[in-house]
Parts: structure tokens; C-alpha cells; sequence
């Protein structure tokens, strides 16, 4: 038998597991449930609520089996052969429920309690407490999406352990003691944490509610279904619930390989979107206003208007694999263009490596980055842009590993990371010196010393060497170099490098060829061999020419380059860095398609719109930003005559006489399957695009960046979306938004605010090339010296009006004279 | 027996405190000064040739612990001391240290010494604060005189003492939740293993030694192992400071061999039952041992005796009752301490004292029914080592051990409608406040059921 796995017997019955394994693990394996209550497979063991006692022979007193290891030749006794242990647990039970005020019947957990359900299996059936209970007020708003009951809390910790071992914002903590203590958060602060309905799910009983939620359902009246969360690239797994017809809550559904048991905030409470009042209903076609049509006419117009082969293609994030698939095909085979984008970076600064290598691989994934020694995330804003990871490196840094951060903006990892601050434009700087100091792990070179900033990264890296990973995200692609100095400091210190997305449907469609260079699979337009791939699975010749970016297809409308721009789940004036283009380009391209899940701010530009059916009415698949592709199953019919885009697509496809052959979901895995090696992409076509590990992008292309990065002078104002903004996918998640989106600020630095005498919370006005805006003002020592960080796309200011092509730019910056 | 001379009481005399120059004048330091001299494992193996055990309440051996102290981990090792005496009934150490803290200060300097230990921590009952006081001067002036800081004694060894006050809290005296405390964190216990003597305050190994237990180090190193090994019994060797308190003429702390009986610590010592009263009961450790009875006034207070007669030594602080106590109040008062000073952590410990407070409270509130005797006794057999840590296992002592030597108070209360020690108007005026059964209005708040 090997070393590392115990054999022990509960109840009789023999099981072998690895060592280390808790007693409560392994009987769990057997079949065997021990009830329990403080005990959470991914907290710390703390045996608080002693549920869980077993007789293991040998020992004098009874064991709490979450706490207990196993141990070789063990011999346990559950409550099911050991009257100690079961007379213990019905004890137990009595205690917990003395002050348990039984108001099930009103409870939101009442039909899906763990206190319940244990309760009957395991309790004393009545119990012999005759005084009154411990009352409490209730119930407590800790914030607008989390409510406590303090009655109801049986005091097993999970809630506040979550918020120290896990999100590390430890918000609420346990107050008081004995029969008062009682779970609480500082007077006049709010439950800010953007994971805070993670308590909820894990609370074992009523205690912690979502207000979203209260009293909105029993659990017996829901209908739910799994999903995969659209709101970002993490790939938490959703169960989505429905009551007539109505999304009335998101679960978390248990993957220890991706989200654990987690969902942020956001993904739990925006779920209102797919109910929006303005959902499209029916294609709609412009006559006078825009008029109800048949999909065939819309379609038929949309094929008339685009035989020219003058068209554009734009998605934004909400597509799932399928419809990306989909639309790459379409738009080559039907159209003949590669003008077609999913991106709102622009790629001049992205070695095109990296995007083959991100959309046929999977450099990394959560477990790496679980077993990681050193983390380096650049460009990225973990827990505002993929919160799950976020949690995963929380994790990682946790177990011991070291965690540098190099980012304009100091982010929720400060507390277990490094930070580099460097303006925006500057991480290839920051990079290659780090680079440098990796390349003499040899000895060879001459480690740039003395600087504080750096030093801690060079340790770390130093210590880590090849158990390295470098995490970027898109916000380098403005960067000049940075990218390029990301992968040569992965390969310099032999770990391992990953680009990633923020978006749900990024790297899909990345994979899929949404993309005016790549074809699926990484396969790029303008290499015979590689598009000869492509071109034998779709039986059609395609054009070698590399295609307009999104930026150069909206300025191609614009100069009515472009008959038709065709949008897909896509708002140029907010998605892009450029509003005047955006209405420059919707002004002047003779025609407009729309396809979309709801009405909105496009409408009036609209030629035709074209209902989609957004996640939950559809089944498909999301690739997470490891490159994992995971199912999603439909939960409720499709409202009205929409259908998912990939439905869309064929449906025009076969119109516009180039039928793609999609007449079944199966049809398109299947194809999709010979190019990218399964629809889940767990092979792909990674072999062509070696892994990170050996080698970080092709050996035949210069890795090194030609020319340094350019810092400029003056102040650079930079910007990302926060988590919970004005996005369309969060409307009306009013207590979404109430609990945790700010009104736009302008955060400064001290030095900065110093010197143009800028006052903490005094407005001040913000100036760029392409507009202007007045701002309440942060000074923070948080943002690096020199930039200025404002929020994409909070309430009161959309950024996208201020900015001319990149998501950042220089700035003025004057106070507002009273 | 007759002819043993105080040892760590010797200074109680002379003027209190005895500051520096009185305790170097009757031959204090000089065993910090013998012990620099020696090498740390020779001082614990001195310790653990002694016998010394714990006097906290546990009875570990000391010389043993301070063995299990890794030395070589390469992170600091720490010796923590817990002042935090909180048990109802103790008071040793309180006057231990207000009457000659420079004994404890040189335990302190000659512990560190063996563990190799250049930190050392005094988790001072919050409320003690004339002691900590006291200490806190005592303390400055061995640093002053060169007995802590650099180079202890001249020795070259390198030792800080801090000083650190506690907020209050009863269950802090437990070793684990000390150091949480100490970390400044809630005063909650720790999961153990890890024990703290490998992984304790901040993560690294540290002995935690009361203040009785250091008391007795400088005296065990001066006069040798043997001399101490001849003071007590076999297996409980050395003096030992026992309070006395409750019905008796001269409450107060004696020093005595372990294994003197309780009746020449209550009898000779505490001048007898107050008023000449009889002996009803007492508890031979602190409020969380089991209580005894005058038929158990001859064992002799040592770990061992006290077990085999039921109960345990603890804190050798004996709690005396005599015939006019009320055993159902005395139980309840008891339960309601422990109800107060459960941290919550764990449920039986948490509802369970709870519970039992409520159902004393009816019993002494003449709301008792026959059933609520055995509901007790589950109650117990429900939170007696099912409980996080030791707190709760003490807080049955005093309900299990007096239903069981005096059940007939309990049913007494029951058939009586209420306790049979108080008058009629005291009666009428605490059913009045008593918490009923379930369906009367109106919830007792929890401020008055704790106090």
C-alpha cells in the first residue's frame, strides 16, 4: 500500500483514503453521513457546533470527526453503531434547537435547511426545553442583499470564517459570548464585501438571508436548472431557480475545480435581466418605426443589404461557444469577410502568440494557480474583473504562495500580496527589470538591486522559480512591451504565462475565430496551411486576408467603408473607448443589425433587431478564462420568438444561400469538434501552440519587445470596469448596485492632489482630448503617482465619453473654485 | 509534617510587597545566578527530577512540558505565564505575586532560561489590577538591577518580559484562548494538536506555566531536586498554597505540603466551620471540581487522593459550606458563572449552561418538577466531555456532584414549591422574576438570566 493512504473501518465497513483525510471525508466516501454544522469542505476545520462526535476505539472520549484525521487501522463508530455517539448527537441536536425559534413555516431556509434535515434524521423528535427562547430583533440588515436573524443562528461560525479564510474582508464577525454570542458588524457599516451571499448559502440554517429573496419562494415551488454564470470568464457553476417563469435566485453549485462553492456578488444578485420589461420579443424590421417581422424577412433583408460582402461584425461578451462558432463561419463562408471582433482592446500592442496560445490551449487553470509558490498578476484587477480567481489566489497565497501584484491600482490582494504601483504604460518597465533579475538565477547577470519596490518581487520569484505564474490581463494590450516582457519573465524563471479575459464569452470566442486574424482554433487567415485546416471542415475557400479589428470596423463605418454593422450583444457608445466614433460609425453606416436580448439604447439606430435568448433559455457552453469549456443546460423556454444567436446565425446562413448546416445543437458540436478537438476544448489544438511550461509562444518569433515602453509626461487617467456597474447585465439589480456600486470618482494620488491642490471629496473637473466631466474627488495613495483611475462605467459618468480610442489617455485635472 | 517550613510564602511576613532589595536580602536571585551558570537542559532536568507538577489545575508535569518544547525550530520560543487566575474559590496567585513578585519575576527569568526562551509574556487578569501593578514594578526593577533585559544576571543570556493585561474573561485562563488573547484576537480555544508547546503563541513553541508553578522554580533550583521531592506526597511533591474560603472562621491561602487533609487545611489552618456550623460541603479544586463531603474531610490534597475520593485537585482552592447553604443555590450561582462565562464557541457549552440556568432557576423559583433533577443529570452526561474545551466539563462538576450527594435538597425544592432555605417573603419575592414554562408571554432578557 502506498505511504501516503490510511485504512481504517467506520461502521464496520473498510475504506482507504489518502492520509490526512478527516474522519467526517472519509465516512462521507463510504456513504456513511455524519450530520454536521460548523464543518465546510473549503473552511478550516474548528469543531465548534460538536455535531459530529464518533466513538473511535481506543479513545477515552468521543471524537468531533471534522476535526479528527484518520489514522491507520482506525476503527470508527458513527451514530449508527455507537449508542455513545448517537446519544451525543441527539443531545446535541436538543442543544441547538433550545433557542432555535422554529419559525419554519416563514423562513426562506425552511425545505432546504441543513438544521432541518438533520434535525429529522438525527434529532430527538421533541424536546424537553420548556422556558422561552433567546429572543433577538429581527431580522438585521447587514447590507442591502444580506439580512441576519440572529434567533435563528445556531453560531457555527461558516459566515465569518468565510469572510477570514476566504474573501479575506472580514466584515461581520462573532460578538459577545456564551448564549449571547451573536454575529454582528460594526455599527453604521454595510456587508460590503462583493462575496457576501456566499454566507448565505453556506449558513446552515435561516440565519443569513438574501433580501433578494426573502420570502420569494418555497423551495418546493421552484423549478432550476445548471448553468454557468454569464457575468465573467470565471466559470462559476449556477444553479438558477425559477418560479413561474421568473429567475427568483443563483446558486452556487459545488466544482472544486473551478469556483468551489463560490459566487461573487455579482453573479448571485444580477439575475433580474433576462425578466427586463424590454425584452426583444420578435425580430423587428424598420419600415416607418421599427415593425414586428418573420425571422425569414429579417433575414432576407439583412442578406440583401450585405451581398456586397461590405459588413462588419461586433459581440460583446454574453455569446456562448456555439454562437461564436457560429458567427465565425457565418461570417466567412456567408459574407466572405474577416472583418469580425469580439475584442475591445486593440491588438497593436498583443503579440499574435498570444492570442493563438490562449485560444488553443489551457496554459493554466484554478489548480495551478492552487499550487503555485509565486503568482505575478499584471494588468489585472482580480476581484473586480474575475472575482473567483481572486479567491483563488487568496487561497494560493494562503497555503504559502507569494503574490505580486503590478497594476496602476492597489487591489484587494494588498493584504496578501506585493504590489508594484506603476502608471499605465510603465509594467513593461517593471517587467523587464524583473526579467533581468530573473535571467541571473544563473549567476550570469548582474541582479538591478536596492530598489524596495522590486526587491520583494525578486525574491519571490527567486524562490518560486519555475512553480511561477504570470497571470495578464487584456489592460496590458495597451501597454506597449508588456506583453511580450509578461512571457519573457514566465520564460526566464521557467514557469508558466496565461492571458486572460474578463468576459463570459471571451474566450470562446477567441477560440472560436471571432477574430479578425484567427480562425478556430488559434488557426490564423493569412497562413495557407493553417486556413487550408479550416477551409477542408467547412468545404469553402476563405479570404487570406487579416481583417479590420473592432476599432478599425466602426471607423470603417464611420467613412461608410461598411454597409451593414452588424452588433451582437454589443453597445459601442459603452463598450468601446470611444464614443464619438461609436456615433460616428451608427450615423453613417447606411445599415444596422441588432441582436440582441433586449431593447435598448441601440434601438434607434436599428435597421432590424433580432431576439437572442440569453443564457438560461438556451443549452451551450461558456470557455472560462483557463480555457475550460462547461456546460449549460436550458431552464426555461425562450421568451417570445427568441432563439440563441448560434439559431440566429444558421437561420440568416440558410437564407443568404450558404446554409452552415447547423440543424441540431449536435450538428455544430460536431463540427466544432474536428477543429477544436471537442467541444469542451479540454485537447483543442493545444500541440500546435505548445504550453507555457515548455515553451512560452513559437521559437521562431522574436520574443523580445524592439523598442522600450515611452513614458510619458503629465497625467495619465486610466480606467476599468468594476465589478458592479452600470452594465446591462446588472439591471435591476437594484440591491446589487445599492450594496456596492459607488457614484463615479476621480481617485488621485497624494503628491498629485498636493500639487494641484485638490482637496480629499472636493469635486474637481476632469479634462481629456474628447470631453470633460466633474468628479467628486479620492485622494488615495492607492493609485501610483502621476495616473488617475476612474471607474469605466459607474453611475453619473460613462467613461467611454471621455476617452478617444484607449482605455486610457492623458489628463487635466483642475479643482472647482467655490 | 510537623516541622515544614514555607517555602513560597517564607517572605509573607515582611513588609508586602517585598520589593527588590528586601528579596535580595533574604537570598533572592541567588538561584536565577546558580541557574545561568548551569546548562538549560540540567535546570529542566532539575525541574523534572523535582516532580514538579502544574499547579493551574491540570497537574502536568513541568520539567516534562518544558522537554516537549522543540528547541531547534528556528522560530522563537516563548514562555507565556498565566496570571489570568479566574477560577471561583482561587486566589493564590493573586497574592503570590501583591506579596513577593520577585519570586515569580526570577521563576520567569529561570524558566526562559531553560527553554532558551528571550520573550516571555504575563497574561494579567484583567481585573487584577493592583497585582499587575505590583508586578509591573517588580518587574522594572529586575531590569533595573539586571536580572532581565541584556545579558541576564551577566550571563549573556538575553530576556524581555511584557506585561499584558486581560479584558475580563474567564475562559482566557485556558491556555489556548490566552493566547489567542494574547495575539489579540477573541479569547476563544484554539483546536488542538497543534499543541502550543509546538505551535502556540504566534505559531511557535511556547510553554504556558502558571504563576504558583514558577513560584516554585527558584526554590527547586537553589535547594535541589531532592529537597523539593521530600516536601509532599510520592507523586505530588512540593508545597502548595491552598485558599480557603466560604464558612470559614479565617479564610485565607495556606501554604502546606500536598497531601495535607482538607480537614487541618479547614479545620487547623481556616480555624473551622464558621459559627461551629457542620460541614455540608466543599470543593477540593475550585468551582470546577466535583464537591466532597465531610465524610471526605480526611483525603489528603494531593492530585491522586482527591481523584480516587471523586473530585480533583485543581486548583487546591477549597470552597467550604455549611448546614444553612442552600446546595440548589449554590449550584445555580455556579452554573449561572459559567452560563456568563462561556465564550460561545461551542453548542454544549453554550445551551447547556444556558439550559441549566433556566431550569435552576425554576427550581429555586418554585417552579421545579420532579423530572428537571434527572433533566440535569443528561444535561450533564450531554456537555461532559463533549464540549470544546474543559470549561464546560467544569461547569457540571457542581450539578452533577450535588445531585448526587444531595438530591434530597433538589426534591425537597420540588414538593416544597420552592427552596426550603429561604423564608416565605424571599420565596414569593423570586418566583415573581422566575422565567415560566413555554406559552407564558414574554421573554426574561438575557441580562437578567446571566446575572
Amino acid at each position: 500500500m502506498a505511504a501516503d493512504l490510511v485504512t481504517l473501518s467506520i461502521d464496520g465497513k473498510e475504506v482507504t483514503v489518502p492520509k490526512g483525510t478527516l474522519i467526517i471525508r472519509a465516512a462521507e466516501q463510504l456513504g456513511v453521513e455524519i450530520p454536521r454544522f460548523c464543518d465546510h469542505p473549503y473552511l478550516d476545520p474548528i469543531g465548534a457546533c460538536r455535531q459530529c462526535y464518533v466513538e473511535v476505539e481506543g479513545q477515552r472520549k468521543l471524537m468531533t470527526s471534522c476535526t479528527t484525521p484518520v489514522a491507520p487501522d482506525m476503527v470508527v463508530k458513527t451514530q449508527n453503531t455507537s449508542d455513545q455517539a448517537r446519544k451525543a448527537q441527539v443531545g446535541n441536536l436538543e442543544f441547538l434547537l433550545l433557542n432555535h425559534p422554529l419559525d419554519c413555516p416563514i423562513c426562506d431556509r425552511g425545505g432546504e435547511c441543513p438544521l432541518q434535515d438533520q434535525a429529522l434524521a438525527f434529532g430527538p423528535g421533541e424536546s424537553r426545553y420548556v422556558e422561552p427562547k433567546r429572543t433577538y430583533r429581527k431580522p438585521l440588515p447587514l447590507s442591502p442583499l444580506v439580512a441576519l436573524d440572529r434567533e435563528r443562528c445556531v453560531l457555527c461560525a461558516r459566515c465569518t470564517r468565510f469572510c477570514d479564510q476566504v474573501s479575506g474582508d472580514r466584515f461581520i464577525e462573532l460578538f459577545d459570548r456564551g448564549a449571547a454570542e451573536q454575529v454582528a458588524i460594526a455599527p453604521g457599516e454595510d456587508f460590503a464585501s462583493p462575496f457576501s451571499g456566499n454566507t448565505v448559502q453556506i449558513c446552515p440554517v435561516g440565519a443569513l438571508t438574501s433580501r433578494t429573496y426573502r420570502f420569494a419562494a418555497r423551495p418546493f415551488d421552484l423549478k432550476f436548472g445548471d448553468s454557468v454564470c454569464p457575468h465573467c470568464a470565471s466559470g462559476c457553476n449556477l444553479r438558477v431557480d425559477v418560479r413561474s417563469g421568473d429567475v427568483v435566485r443563483h446558486l452556487a453549485r459545488d466544482n472544486a475545480d473551478v469556483n468551489e462553492e463560490w459566487l461573487c456578488d455579482k453573479g448571485r444578485y444580477a439575475f433580474r435581466f433576462p425578466d427586463a420589461e424590454d425584452r426583444l420579443k420578435t425580430p423587428l424590421l424598420r419600415d416607418h418605426g421599427l415593425e414586428p417581422v418573420s425571422f425569414d424577412e429579417a433575414f432576407s433583408a439583412v442578406a440583401r443589404w450585405s451581398a456586397s460582402g461590405r459588413i462588419g461584425f461586433l459581440t460583446g461578451g454574453r455569446l456562448c461557444d456555439e454562437d461564436a462558432y457560429a458567427l465565425s463561419k457565418l461570417a466567412r463562408t456567408a459574407f466572405g469577410t474577416n472583418d469580425l471582433d469580439h475584442r475591445r482592446y486593440r491588438s497593436a500592442h498583443v503579440p499574435w502568440q498570444v492570442e493563438a496560445e490562449a485560444a488553443a490551449g489551457r496554459p493554466l487553470t484554478y489548480r495551478d494557480v492552487e499550487r503555485a509558490g509565486t503568482i505575478v498578476v499584471v494588468g489585472l484587477d482580480p476581484e473586480q474583473e474575475l472575482p473567483i480567481l481572486h479567491l483563488r489566489i487568496r487561497k494560493a497565497a494562503r497555503a504559502g504562495a507569494n503574490v505580486v501584484v503590478i497594476h496602476p491600482r492597489r487591489t484587494r490582494l494588498w493584504d496578501v500580496g506585493h504590489h508594484i504601483l506603476c502608471r499605465p504604460g510603465s509594467e513593461a518597465d517593471v517587467l523587464e527589470r524583473l526579467s533581468a533579475a530573473a535571467g541571473d538565477f544563473g549567476g550570469e547577470r548582474h541582479i538591478p538591486g536596492g530598489d524596495p519596490e522590486i526587491e520583494p518581487a525578486i525574491d519571490a520569484l527567486r524562490h518560486a522559480g519555475e512553480r511561477t505564474i504570470v497571470i495578464a490581463g487584456t489592460r496590458l494590450a495597451e501597454s506597449p512591451g508588456a506583453l511580450e516582457w509578461a512571457t519573457t519573465l514566465a520564460a526566464g524563471v521557467g514557469g508558466r504565462f496565461t492571458f486572460v479575459s474578463r468576459r463570459a464569452g471571451d474566450r470562446g470566442a477567441l477560440r472560436a475565430g471571432v477574430h479578425p486574424l484567427f480562425l478556430p482554433g488559434g488557426r490564423r487567415v493569412d497562413v495557407d496551411s493553417e486556413r487550408a485546416e479550416v477551409e477542408a471542415v467547412w468545404g469553402a475557400s476563405l479570404s487570406n486576408a487579416p481583417g479590420r479589428d473592432a476599432t478599425e470596423i466602426l471607423e470603417a463605418a464611420a467613412r461608410r467603408e461598411l454597409d451593414v454593422l452588424y452588433l451582437v450583444g454589443v453597445d459601442p457608445f459603452t463598450d468601446f473607448p470611444d464614443t464619438r466614433l461609436a456615433r460616428h460609425a451608427l450615423e453613417n453606416v447606411e445599415y444596422k443589425v441588432v441582436q440582441d436580448i433586449r431593447s435598448g439604447e441601440l434601438t434607434p439606430f436599428a435597421d432590424v433587431m433580432l431576439p437572442a435568448s440569453p443564457f438560461l433559455e438556451r443549452d451551450g457552453h461558456f470557455t472560462s478564462w483557463e480555457g475550460r469549456g462547461q456546460r449549460l443546460k436550458r431552464v426555461r423556454d425562450p421568451v417570445g420568438l427568441s432563439r440563441p444567436d448560434w439559431e440566429i446565425f444558421q437561420g440568416l446562413s440558410a437564407v443568404a444561400d450558404h446554409d452552415m448546416g447547423f440543424h441540431s445543437l449536435e450538428d455544430l458540436h460536431d463540427e466544432m469538434g474536428s477543429l477544436l478537438g471537442g467541444v469542451e476544448g479540454r485537447t483543442g489544438s493545444a500541440e500546435r501552440f505548445p504550453r507555457s511550461a515548455d515553451a512560452p509562444l513559437s521559437p521562431d518569433v522574436p520574443l523580445r519587445p524592439s523598442a522600450p515602453p515611452t513614458a510619458s509626461d503629465g497625467l495619465v487617467l486610466f480606467t476599468y470596469p468594476l465589478l458592479v456597474d452600470e452594465g446591462r447585465l446588472s439591471d435591476d439589480a437594484r440591491e446589487l448596485k445599492e450594496a456596492l456600486q459607488d457614484s463615479a470618482f476621480v481617485e488621485i494620488h497624494p503628491d498629485d492632489a498636493e500639487r494641484l491642490e485638490l482637496a480629499d471629496g472636493s469635486p474637481a473637473v476632469v479634462t481629456t482630448e474628447a470631453g470633460q466631466a466633474t468628479l467628486p474627488v479620492r485622494v488615495t495613495a492607492n493609485v501610483a503617482a502621476g495616473s488617475m483611475f476612474v471607474p469605466f462605467n459607474n453611475q453619473g459618468l460613462r467613461m467611454s465619453t471621455l476617452l478617444s480610442g484607449s482605455f486610457a489617455t492623458s489628463v487635466t485635472v483642475e479643482k472647482v473654485e467655490s | 509534617m510537623a516541622e515544614f517550613e514555607p517555602v513560597l510564602t517564607a517572605r509573607w511576613g515582611m513588609d508586602a510587597p517585598v520589593w527588590i532589595d528586601e528579596y535580595e536580602r533574604t537570598g533572592g536571585y541567588n538561584a536565577l545566578r546558580k541557574a545561568v551558570t548551569m546548562d538549560p537542559d540540567e535546570v529542566i532536568e532539575e525541574v523534572k527530577a523535582s516532580g514538579l507538577r502544574g499547579r493551574g489545575g491540570a497537574g502536568f508535569p513541568t520539567g516534562s512540558k518544558w522537554d516537549f518544547v522543540p528547541k531547534d525550530t528556528g522560530k522563537p520560543i516563548y514562555l507565556v505565564v498565566n496570571f489570568d487566575e479566574s477560577e471561583p474559590g482561587t486566589f493564590n496567585n493573586r497574592e503570590l505575586v501583591e506579596r513577593d513578585p520577585h519570586q515569580l519575576v526570577e521563576g520567569i527569568a529561570i524558566a526562559s532560561f531553560a527553554l532558551r526562551c528571550h520573550q516571555a509574556f504575563v497574561y494579567v487578569r484583567g481585573e487584577f489590577l493592583y497585582p499587575g501593578q505590583v508586578l509591573e514594578r517588580a518587574v522594572r526593577e529586575a531590569y533595573e538591577k539586571g536580572y532581565l533585559g541584556d545579558s541576564v544576571a551577566g550571563s549573556g543570556f538575553d530576556l524581555e518580559v511584557v506585561l499584558h493585561r486581560g479584558a475580563g474573561a474567564y475562559i482566557c485562563g485556558e491556555e489556548t484562548a490566552l493566547l489567542e488573547s494574547l495575539e489579540g484576537r477573541r479569547g476563544q480555544p484554539r483546536l488542538r494538536p497543534p499543541f502550543p508547546v509546538v505551535a502556540g503563541l504566534y505559531q511557535s513553541p511556547t510553554a504556558i506555566n502558571n504563576v504558583e508553578t514558577l513560584s516554585n522554580v527558584p526554590h527547586i533550583v537553589e535547594h535541589g531536586h531532592e529537597w523539593f521531592a521530600a516536601i509532599g506526597t510520592d507523586k505530588s511533591t512540593g508545597p502548595k498554597v491552598f485558599s480557603v474560603s466560604g464558612k470559614v472562621e479565617q479564610p485565607g491561602n495556606y501554604e502546606a505540603p500536598l497531601g495535607t487533609t482538607a480537614r487541618t487545611l479547614i479545620e487547623g489552618h481556616a480555624g473551622g466551620v464558621l459559627d461551629g456550623k457542620a460541614l455540608k460541603a466543599w470543593t477540593p479544586g475550585g468551582s470546577s471540581t466535583p464537591l466532597l463531603t465531610a465524610e471526605h474531610l480526611d483525603t489528603g490534597m494531593d492530585f491522586e487522593s482527591v481523584q480516587a475520593a471523586g473530585s480533583l485537585l485543581g486548583t487546591g482552592a477549597v470552597i467550604v459550606m455549611d448546614e444553612r447553604d442552600c446546595m440548589v443555590e449554590a449550584a445555580l450561582r455556579l452554573t449561572q458563572f459559567y452560563a456568563h462565562e462561556s465564550c460561545g464557541k461551542c453548542t454544549p457549552c453554550r445551551e447547556g449552561t444556558w439550559w441549566m440556568t433556566r431550569v435552576y432557576q425554576r427550581l429555586e423559583g418554585g417552579l421545579g418538577r420532579m423530572e428537571d433533577i434527572d433533566l440535569l443529570v443528561d444535561t450533564g452526561d450531554n456537555i461532559l466531555f463533549k464540549a470544546f474545551c474543559a470549561l464546560a466539563d467544569g461547569a457540571v462538576s457542581p450539578v452533577t456532584s450535588s445531585i448526587k450527594y444531595f438530591r434530597d435538597e433538589y426534591e425537597a425544592h420540588v414538593t416544597e414549591k420552592g427552596c426550603p432555605f429561604k423564608t416565605r417573603a424571599q420565596r414569593e419575592e423570586l418566583a415573581a422574576v422566575t422565567p415560566r414554562g413555554a406559552g407564558v408571554e414574554g421573554s426574561i432578557p438575557l441580562s437578567e438570566v446571566l446575572t
